[in-house]
């Protein structure tokens, strides 16, 4: 019994010791670099992409490749910066249209992959003709390009039967280039569904190591750009941290232990003033980039949401300030009836949006409905169809998506002041996207279009068509409207610096999406971006002086301008 | 004594069947269809690559046979430690996953159920019919017992880890450590141990402590004890032989709280975000991710059932009428 | 114990459940039970948080998730724990909640208890080879890690609501019921009122409600009272890990929405002590009050 007792007060006073250690250790951790951390000074930390065990370093699995494969690792022709609206070669040295259907682009001289082989056309042909395999993400550039040469050591040339410029220019600057001489031989299995374990790539940083909660890269010293573009990393090395909760990640982001967190974090406009040394893009509300849109979705294929009338009503009747203030606490800005992100204000016919856009106006609701002849049957304040039987709609989100659950929740309320019943229902994840594919849903939220480099992408994802029997990864609405969807195709075929003639085709669209309100545009997501200033300073914002790049390390940011705040990043002073 | 064990068994090994046959049927009732999830994911928007996808994961997934074979493969599969490939870690296999996250839970559970045990018990058993004593730990015990796993959990970590920072919070190792055995990561390892840990021993405590009590005080009040004392024993030689007597029920008892205590540490885990198999059940919920959930609720059962078996052994080797060879029932 | 100990080396190992010693104590045990500490000051807190959440809701928000006050507030005379981080009335929900709470334990309890009684009344009374299956079904049931087992079905209900939370918890809390139930029908049955009325031709059921359930009705009393407290706490534990119901408010439910929402981070305790405190005071209030009825009905146990 001693015996055991006494192992107990070892035990107890052993934790206490141990803590008592590490608090001391935080101060000098920086310090010593052999022992088992990383030197703290030149290592950035990261969180808020990565949401289970990196698992495979795969840039055609462009959904769940490890966070920095495709930026941090394997590069591409271009860089797009939607800040600016500039594309910006990157491997490449130029790409040029040199007729209407046929597109060259060069790389730069002395690129090497890391493990020493020169990059050439070649890899940039074998990398479009992968498309050629049906479960490849980009298969369906094959359906307008005709062919895919090397001309020289340094020039590629691509022949367009029918050119889509605007599908191009994203394609150069998203997808990154592999290596030919070690992809070659994979099957379409390995190609689009294996880890590529032991990654060679091309960019400023290589595979370390990874664990369950955690990825690795450590700086290549030997990548191209040093010389080339005389740009420079700063971390030695970024480790990415797994942390699934957000309440998790903000607790180390406050402790000093993430320096980048990409995490939406409810509460961090009274932090950011807090005297924690945070920062967001911008100072003040809405504090984050504009990243989406969230739409509502009604289901077009059934009563009485096939009604373009009963659309409008329900738009109207969304308290979307409601929800920018008191769901999001002002991190998140209401959105434009368009639904165009701020980055193509450009491409807003503010004409059209004045005479066919809507606000929140609950009497303007109930009127509208009267007017499309919705009316209260049976007194119980809330309308009826048109045949008299009762209306109920359901508006599902993601069980545990807690801010999409509580926005669920204010629409309700708002759609039942105008007199519509809509409930709010919140299935597993899983059940909302088989609902959302087969269609069998009334209302949904979604917010899958990122900003990018045309809004092509945008018209795209409200118009597509034909409707399959499957909806993946567009129109869930089931919106047809075949005269829209051929201007979204001319949109495609309309070269990106022609604004003129690309802003022709959109005011038609906008009319189309504003009169018939196939999506409700409520408010855009944020580039959730909180950046500590405790080892690393001189973070992307808005502010005159700093970096205005955007500050992300999301799938698909750090080709959209991210991998240069990474040569921005100035060690803070030591104190 | 052979009769008791091979009854035992037989009771775990039917549990054991019954566990794995909710854990296949479950899934397969309800809806959410893990191949729809991924090919989702994939993003594809050609009809031919969906279908092509589809058939990859059907396969992959192992839903292209009848259903009794996908029964009998679950059960072959299992056999062979092979729980199916996870979708949160896709395409990690379910086994390695669980595998990397046990050491931590059972680095919490192991030591907070012994010396939870060991000290409620003599705690306990201290306290029983000191009134002074009695009357001011008693209540504390209860509430100690009646408390949510989670919430004293929260508690402590707000109190000793945010606001006096006297502890970490957060993940089972600092995030600037790489795994070694040096005496800094180790020192770390237990810093972020200690509060999980203390939350799983304080309320079990409160529930060893109480029991041993009660316990204590039937023996006490039993004929053999009074006899006992009427024969001029001392009072420390009754308490002796009563603690002897009260621990055997409650050596049960901790075969039956068992569960309850794994319950306890998947929302300890949970609140300090401690990597261990209660992080995964929460990534497995939010992710869907089925395959991980069920290769979890097995390793559970699994866990008990043995902890369960053990605890028989020990039992048959502290109860004395076993021990003189009497043998007993289950 | 003792009767127990006989029979088997598995006592009812649930700390305070104890036996009841022969007839005619009724009486003599509401004597007892009115100067009993722990039972009255226990059942005084219960009652009183009961009436909390039976009256409580009348006098708040209709809807406790609606947005009533400034976001994120301390305790105030407005609101009195406060508001969360959306600006809802934490006092409300957490009368909202106690409703849950009592719902989810009274119902859970009863459904796990009767299931307990008849697979034990059963077992016990009629012996034999209903015993050995009911016994091994129970036995099964028992060794399953409870809430490991509602976790996978509740990860795959589609819609959860409150009440089919509390039919899943009392589903499968039963067992160690069903076990006691059955040690004190073998204890009870060869006692001599029931040999009598046996012999007197009385039928089986007739036996069981008419002779032994009233001898064992404190007895039940007590497990009630020990099922209500286990499936609160079962019920808060899968409210907190995103297992609840998937609308409506709870105790847990409370926990659940501040961690999600990082209360802890973000210095609102208001949000997440009185959700806890309030379970922990119920439960161990009941805790206590079956101490102190135990104390009542097993005269041994009597302070002296």
């Amino acid at each position: 019994m001693r015996n055991r007792l006494r192992f107990l007060i070892l035990l107890l006073s052993a934790g206490l010791t141990a803590a008592a250690c590490t608090g001391a250790d935080g101060a000098n951790a920086g310090g010593d670099a052999a022992g088992g951390s990383y030197p703290r000074a030149e290592t950035l930390f990261t969180s808020g992409t990565q949401w289970g065990p990196p698992s495979n370093w795969n840039p055609i699995m462009n959904w769940t490749y490890a966070t920095g494969t495709v930026g941090l690792l394997y590069e591409t022709l271009f860089l797009y910066d939607p800040l600016t609206d500039e594309y910006e070669p990157w491997l490449a040295e130029n790409g040029d249209w040199t007729n209407d259907t046929t597109y060259e682009v060069t790389l730069r001289e002395g690129l090497t992959w890391s493990d020493g082989k020169p990059i050439t056309a070649e890899d940039v042909v074998f990398t479009v003709e992968l498309g050629k395999m049906e479960s490849v993400p980009y298969h369906n550039l094959w359906d307008y390009l005709d062919s895919a040469e090397a001309v020289d050591e340094h020039t590629a040339r691509f022949t367009f039967g029918e050119p889509r410029y605007q599908q191009w220019a994203n394609w150069v600057y998203f997808n990154p280039i592999v290596p030919k001489h070690l992809w070659e031989g994979k099957s379409e299995k390995d190609v689009t569904a294996g880890a590529n374990e032991k990654p060679v790539g091309s960019g400023p940083y290589k595979y370390e190591t990874h664990d369950q909660d955690r990825q690795v890269w450590v700086k290549n010293d030997d990548w191209w750009g040093k010389d080339t573009l005389d740009l420079d990393v700063k971390p030695r090395y970024i480790v990415d941290l797994v942390n699934s909760s957000n309440e998790a990640a903000l607790g180390q982001l406050l402790a000093g232990d993430i320096d980048l967190s990409n995490n939406f974090l409810p509460g961090i406009a009274s932090l950011v003033k807090g005297g924690y040394k945070l920062q967001t893009y911008f100072p003040e509300a809405p504090f984050m980039l504009a990243a989406n849109t969230t739409w509502m979705i009604p289901n077009t294929t059934k009563a009485p949401l096939n009604d373009a009338a009963f659309r409008r009503a329900l738009a109207s009747s969304v308290d979307t300030g409601k929800i920018v203030n008191s769901v999001y606490g002002q991190i998140v800005s209401a959105a434009n009836p368009t639904g165009l992100l701020p980055i193509w204000d450009k491409y807003v016919d503010q004409a059209t949006v004045d005479r066919l856009g809507w606000t929140f106006d609950t009497g303007e609701a109930k009127r509208l409905l009267a007017q499309a002849g919705y009316r209260d049957t049976d007194g119980d304040g809330l309308v009826e169809n048109k045949d008299g039987s009762p209306l109920e709609l359901k508006l599902a989100t993601p069980s545990g998506w807690t801010d999409w659950n509580e926005a669920a929740r204010v629409i309700a309320e708002g759609a039942k002041a105008a007199g519509i019943s809509v409930t709010s229902e919140t299935p597993a994840d899983t059940v909302v996207q088989d609902m959302r594919e087969s269609g069998e849903f009334d209302l949904i939220l979604n917010n899958e279009r990122q900003m990018d480099n045309t809004p092509w992408r945008y018209y795209e994802y409200i118009f597509n068509l034909p409707i399959q029997d499957q909806q993946t990864t567009m129109n869930f609405g089931r919106y047809e409207n075949q005269q829209a969807w051929d201007l979204v195709n001319q949109l495609d075929a309309t070269k990106v610096d022609d604004l003129e003639g690309m802003n022709k085709i959109i005011s038609r669209l906008q009319q189309a999406q504003l009169t018939d309100v196939p999506v409700i545009p409520l408010w855009y997501n944020g580039l959730w971006s909180q950046a500590s200033n405790n080892v690393w300073t001189n973070w992307p914002s808005a502010e005159g002086g700093a970096p205005a790049y955007v500050p992300s390390m999301w799938h698909g940011y750090l080709q959209r301008g991210a991998i240069k705040m990474l040569t921005e990043l100035r060690p803070a002073e030591q104190q | 004594m052979g009769r008791y064990f091979s009854r035992k068994l037989l009771i775990y090994a039917l549990t054991f069947v019954v566990a794995v046959t909710i854990n296949w049927l479950i899934p397969r009732f309800m809806p959410g269809d893990p191949v729809s999830a991924m090919v989702a994911r994939a993003g594809l928007q050609s009809p031919e690559g969906v279908a092509a996808m589809r058939e990859y994961y059907t396969g992959l997934f192992g839903f292209d046979v009848p259903v009794w074979q996908q029964y009998l493969n679950f059960w072959g599969g299992l056999l062979s430690g092979d729980l199916g490939v996870s979708l949160w870690a896709f395409p990690q296999p379910v086994t390695s996953i669980i595998m990397a996250a046990v050491p931590y839970t059972l680095g919490l559970l192991i030591p907070a159920i012994l010396l939870s045990w060991w000290a409620g018990n003599k705690f306990g058993a201290y306290a029983a019919r000191k009134k002074v004593l009695d009357n001011t730990v008693l209540p504390i015990w209860y509430v100690l017992t009646a408390t949510p796993y989670m919430w004293l959990a929260i508690l402590l970590a707000w109190a000793l880890g945010k606001v006096a920072g006297l502890f970490p919070v957060g993940r089972s190792f600092s995030a600037s450590l790489r795994p070694d055995w040096s005496w800094l990561f180790i020192s770390d390892l237990i810093s972020h141990w200690f509060l999980p840990f203390l939350s799983l021993f304080l309320v079990a405590f409160g529930g060893w402590a109480i029991g041993m009590r009660n316990l204590i005080i039937y023996e006490l009040e039993a004929d053999y004890s009074h006899y006992l004392g009427s024969l001029g024993a001392p009072s420390r030689l009754v308490r002796r032989y009563a603690f002897r007597n009260a621990l055997l029920p409650q050596v049960t008892g901790l075969a039956l709280q068992l569960g309850v205590i794994v319950g306890g540490a998947v929302v300890t885990e949970i609140v300090f975000d401690y990597r261990g198999l209660g992080y995964l059940v929460l990534e497995a919920i939010k992710a869907s991710d089925f395959f991980l959930l069920q290769g979890i609720f097995l390793f559970i059962v699994i866990g008990v059932l043995v902890a369960n078996f053990i605890i028989d052994i020990v039992y048959v080797l502290v109860d004395p009428r076993t021990r003189a060879g009497m043998g007993g029932g289950a | 114990m003792s009767e127990v100990d006989g029979s088997a080396p598995e006592p009812a190992a649930v700390p305070g459940v104890a036996t009841v010693h022969g007839t005619g104590v009724r009486r003599e045990a509401l004597y007892f039970a009115l100067r009993n500490r722990k039972l009255v000051g226990g059942l005084a807190v219960v009652v009183a948080f009961l009436l909390a959440a039976i009256v409580g809701p009348w006098f708040v928000t209709e809807d406790p998730l609606t947005y009533v006050g400034p976001p994120a507030a301390g305790p105030s005379g407005s609101y009195w724990l406060g508001t969360t981080t959306f600006g809802q009335d934490v006092w409300a929900q957490f009368l909202y909640g106690l409703r849950a709470t009592f719902f989810v334990g009274s119902v859970a309890a009863l459904i796990a208890g009767v299931i307990g009684m008849v697979v034990g009344f059963t077992a016990g009374y009629r012996g034999g080879l209903v015993d050995e299956v009911l016994n091994m079904i129970t036995n099964v049931v028992l060794v399953l890690p409870v809430l490991a087992v509602l976790m996978i079905i509740a990860a795959y209900l589609e819609v959860r609501s409150i009440e089919v939370q509390a039919v899943i918890i009392g589903l499968f809390s039963w067992p160690w019921v069903a076990r006691a139930v059955r040690a004190q029908t073998l204890s009870l049955r060869s006692r001599e009122f029931v040999d009598l009325a046996r012999l007197s031709g009385l039928p089986v059921r007739r036996i069981i409600f008419r002779e032994i359930a009233p001898n064992m009705a404190s007895y039940l009393f007590m497990v009630f009272i020990l099922l209500f407290g286990g499936s609160v706490l079962f019920a808060a534990t899968l409210d907190f890990i995103g297992l609840g119901p998937t609308d409506g408010i709870s105790l847990g439910l409370m926990l659940n929405h501040a961690k999600q929402w990082s209360a802890m981070n973000l210095g609102l305790w208001w949000w997440f002590i009185p959700p806890g405190l309030g379970i922990t005071v119920i439960v161990g209030s009941l805790y206590i009050m079956n101490v102190g009825l135990d104390e009542v009905f097993n005269p041994k146990l009597r302070e002296m």
